[in-house]
């Protein structure tokens, strides 16, 4: 424990502590001596946090950017991928905020966490020099906190509307709070000319084209302005924050368990792994693990929802590039995976099945039958759909070296997941870091080379292969036997039966229900790999009923803003056959 | 497309280069047109195979766990089990559920004088159904909402509750006891799913149908 007081600035009001030690990770000395021994031979000043759940430094304000230089640059860490930048507040310390840099490093696959500490009134050098992703992710701690980035080229409210007032994640904003918001408040969006097309050179006149916000192309609520000089486009600047829904914000208002149905609506189309990823970052810092039984259907029903997802983004995809006929081939099956969760959980888009330690209900006893069929239909339509468009010249010619990006520009924008593997980095979160048991599966990593289109194409349709490969051997497997949820009275609901007739299960009933789970005083950080990329979730617990802070690494947030570099100097019906692919869900991007 | 191993776990997707007749672009965009011409006379001459349901006239009939539109059950002597003890209204993340206790005077027991549920705010998660002790709420596999006016969307005591002898068999979502094998009803679009010709069957019951029409 370092002499830094972690949370001496939260006042705590709730009920008696049950398990008020902190929260300290099992394998805390292991991840100690790695800390110690990157501060070592990193090159620059780190001073050590020491039991976390990540090698973690504090970083003094003035060196963050020469500090992150040299993490990426350093030969032997290589700390090449920005994964999160955000921010925690914690009044009553004299530097309230928090700003938090999570980066990855894909060749000794490891993470750390940096924290640099600030005031009210200061304001911290940015990074978009080292990482471009960190761009948007600095706009986004300004809005939410108003920590000022000296040096950003653009730092304006990213996620929130120009009228708002206040910023919405400090600890003494008032979440009841209403604006009144008008179009009158709102700068024109001026896109910005790529240096490469700076001087005009040709007779046309730029002309600036809004797409979306309600466009059919624009996949949910997006908006990109571009500046066309004849069908070339040369400047590009995307506007997001149409769907946001305050999670982070109103994940503190509630309590651990009501936050579940939320983290259903970041990413919709596969809302199963984004439940895994919550639950088992309280677990994480709980301490407790679901049973094998909970485990093997949350892995199971993660791979269909993986499946659905990628359903969804080839379908409308090809919708977007004219081919109409695949989006109903593929729907039959993405219905037949939604009908089946359906049947296990009782919605279908969004079926909020899992619980803080397990499940909410035991799976129905023809399960394994239906997943067998649906498993056995799949190979057929993937097959179809493929047949019909990757070996058609009129596709390939739509999506070959479109929207390319290289290999070092998407790790610089922190991309994750199948477009991150689509430009030849086989990062997967389920091989690099395996959780539910993946690495008894027998399954590979696909990646394309080349970054475009056509290789995220490539990526996906192997993707759904490995994901009934999973499948097959998960059923082969069988379902282990016993108990669907933990049996501790502080995590789960005792049965309804017990909670009838027993007055001690009522009281514990009474008693989550009213206080909540209490996970001991800490911090964690937890990933999955979802549908588009690395969903992690860093969760602050102050020993209360609701979260101190809950972040949320929305995997698509990098990859939209890598948008506009991605369709300069094409045209048009590029650039949507480019959106599409990257399969950005509104929902999460916005958080 | 064909894939190569490049080191253990991780393959790469090769991109094949375009076949003479693939460049050649007509043959396969007359292979592609065979194809969902193929698809079209099989849904033609077997219209009982096809994936799509006629809703209205055909509906889907989801699991026993579907989570529709809430109730409120009935002792047998006609007494609402609810308690009013404000479980529901406290786990629901939505903060839809608005309860008034009041005290009947014979007996002493706490009773709900209002309970409403908001049907627009509600995001159907069950977890009022989970938080109850006393039995009290059921989801139903009603998915039928469609309302003319938001005040609508408000249902009341007279429109959740049920008379004691409504069968709770063909419900959605509620408390189950022990073990679960019922079997759920995956059946996708597929063929052999179970949908049934609507008006609703006698032994489909609804709970109070003209909730939604008057006021
Ligand atoms: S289903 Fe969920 S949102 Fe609706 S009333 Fe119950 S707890 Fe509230
Ligand atoms: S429905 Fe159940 S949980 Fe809600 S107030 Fe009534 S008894 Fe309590």
């Amino acid at each position: 424990m370092s002499t830094l007081t972690r949370f001496s600035a939260i006042p705590y009001t709730g009920p008696a502590p049950t398990n008020r030690n902190p929260y300290v990770p099992a394998d805390v000395a292991t991840i100690d001596a790695r800390g110690a021994e990157i501060a070592a031979r990193a090159g620059v000043a780190l001073e050590q946090e020491t039991g976390l759940d990540l090698p973690a430094f504090i970083v003094a304000k003035e060196a963050i950017v020469p500090t992150l230089r040299a993490l990426r640059d350093h030969t032997e860490f290589q700390f090449d991928l920005p994964l999160d930048l955000f921010g925690v507040d914690y009044p009553g310390r004299e530097q309230r905020f928090d700003v938090v840099y999570q980066l990855y490093s894909v060749k000794n696959n490891e993470r750390i966490r940096l924290k640099v500490r600030v005031g009210e009134t200061e304001s911290v050098p940015t990074s978009v020099d080292v990482y471009r992703a960190f761009d948007w992710f600095e706009r986004e701690v300004f809005d939410m906190y108003g920590v000022r980035f000296e040096g950003h080229p653009n730092l304006r409210r990213i996620l929130t509307h120009e009228m708002f007032q206040g910023h919405a994640l400090r600890k003494d904003y008032d979440p009841a709070q209403r604006w009144l918001l008008s179009e009158q408040g709102v700068a024109k969006l001026k896109p910005k000319i790529d240096p490469r097309f700076e001087v005009e050179h040709s007779d046309f006149e730029r002309v600036t084209l809004n797409l979306g916000p309600s466009h059919p192309a624009m996949h949910g609520t997006l908006r990109c302005a571009v500046t066309l000089e004849g069908e070339t486009i040369v400047g590009a600047d995307q506007e997001i924050g149409y769907l946001h829904r305050c999670f982070e914000k109103m994940s503190e208002t509630h309590t651990y368990q009501q936050v579940i149905p939320f983290t259903d609506r970041l990413n919709y189309c596969s809302a199963v792994i984004n439940n895994v990823g919550y639950c088992m970052t309280v677990e994480k810092l709980l301490g407790v693990a679901a049973p094998e039984r909970a485990q093997h259907v949350r892995l199971m029903l993660s791979e269909f929802y993986r499946i659905a997802d990628h359903i969804v983004c080839i379908g409308t995809n090809l919708v977007d590039l004219g081919a109409l006929t695949n989006f109903w081939y593929l729907f039959q099956p993405r219905e037949e995976i939604i009908a089946l969760a359906e049947s296990c959980s009782g919605a279908r888009l969004l079926p909020t099945y899992l619980r803080i330690g397990g499940l909410a209900v035991d799976v129905p006893a023809d399960f394994l039958s239906n997943s067998q069929r649906i498993v056995n239909m799949l190979p057929k339509y993937i097959d179809e759909v493929e047949a019909l468009v990757m070996k058609n010249r009129i596709f390939r010619d739509r999506t070959e070296g479109v929207g390319a990006i290289t290999k070092e520009d998407a790790l610089n924008f922190g991309f994750t997941g199948p477009c991150l593997r689509a430009a030849g980095v086989p990062f997967d979160v389920r091989k690099a870091s395996p959780y539910l048991g993946y690495e008894t599966y027998d399954w590979d990593v696909p990646y394309a080379e080349g970054g475009d289109t056509y290789a995220r194409f490539l990526v996906r349709f192997e993707e759904m292969r490995q994901s009934i490969r999973i499948l097959q051997q998960a059923i082969d497997r069988g379902l282990p036997s016993g108990p669907v949820i933990v049996d501790n009275p502080y995590v789960a609901l005792p049965p309804k039966e017990k909670v009838y007739n027993e007055m001690e299960s009522l009281i514990y009933h009474f008693k989550l229900i009213m206080h909540g789970i209490q996970p001991p005083v800490g911090e964690a950080y937890f990933q999955v790999e979802g549908g588009n990329g690395e969903v992690g979730f860093y969760i602050v617990s102050d020993g209360t009923k609701n979260p101190y802070r809950v972040r949320v690494r929305p995997p698509c947030f990098p990859i939209f803003e890598a948008y506009g570099h991605m369709i300069m100097g094409q045209t048009i019906p590029d650039a949507i056959a480019t959106l599409g692919s990257l399969n950005i869900i509104a929902g999460e991007l916005d958080h | 497309m064909p894939v190569t191993r490049t080191a253990p776990g991780i393959v790469r997707v090769e991109r094949e280069a375009m076949t003479l007749s693939q460049r050649a672009y007509l043959p396969q965009i007359l292979g592609g047109m065979l194809r969902t011409f193929r698809h079209f006379l099989r849904n033609l001459f077997n219209m009982k195979g096809l994936p799509t349901i006629s809703y209205p006239e055909v509906k889907r009939v989801y699991s026993e766990r579907f989570r529709g539109r809430h109730i409120l059950t009935t002792r047998e002597d006609g007494t609402t089990r609810c308690v009013a003890c404000y479980m529901c209204s406290t786990a629901c993340p939505a903060e839809c559920i608005t309860i008034e206790a009041g005290e009947d005077q014979r007996t002493r027991e706490k009773f709900p004088v209002r309970y409403d549920i908001d049907l627009l705010r509600c995001i159907f998660c069950g977890y009022c159904v989970d938080a109850c002790p006393e039995d009290a709420i059921y989801m139903t596999r009603d998915y039928e909402m469609s309302i003319d006016t938001r005040a609508r969307a408000v249902v009341g005591l007279r429109d959740l509750v049920v008379p004691p002898d409504f069968p709770v068999e063909p419900m959605g979502w509620r408390p189950y006891y022990g073990k679960m094998d019922k079997r759920g009803t995956a059946g996708g679009t597929g063929i052999g799913q179970p949908i049934r010709e609507a008006p609703y069957k006698e032994e489909m019951p609804i709970p109070n149908p003209d909730v939604y029409r008057g006021a």
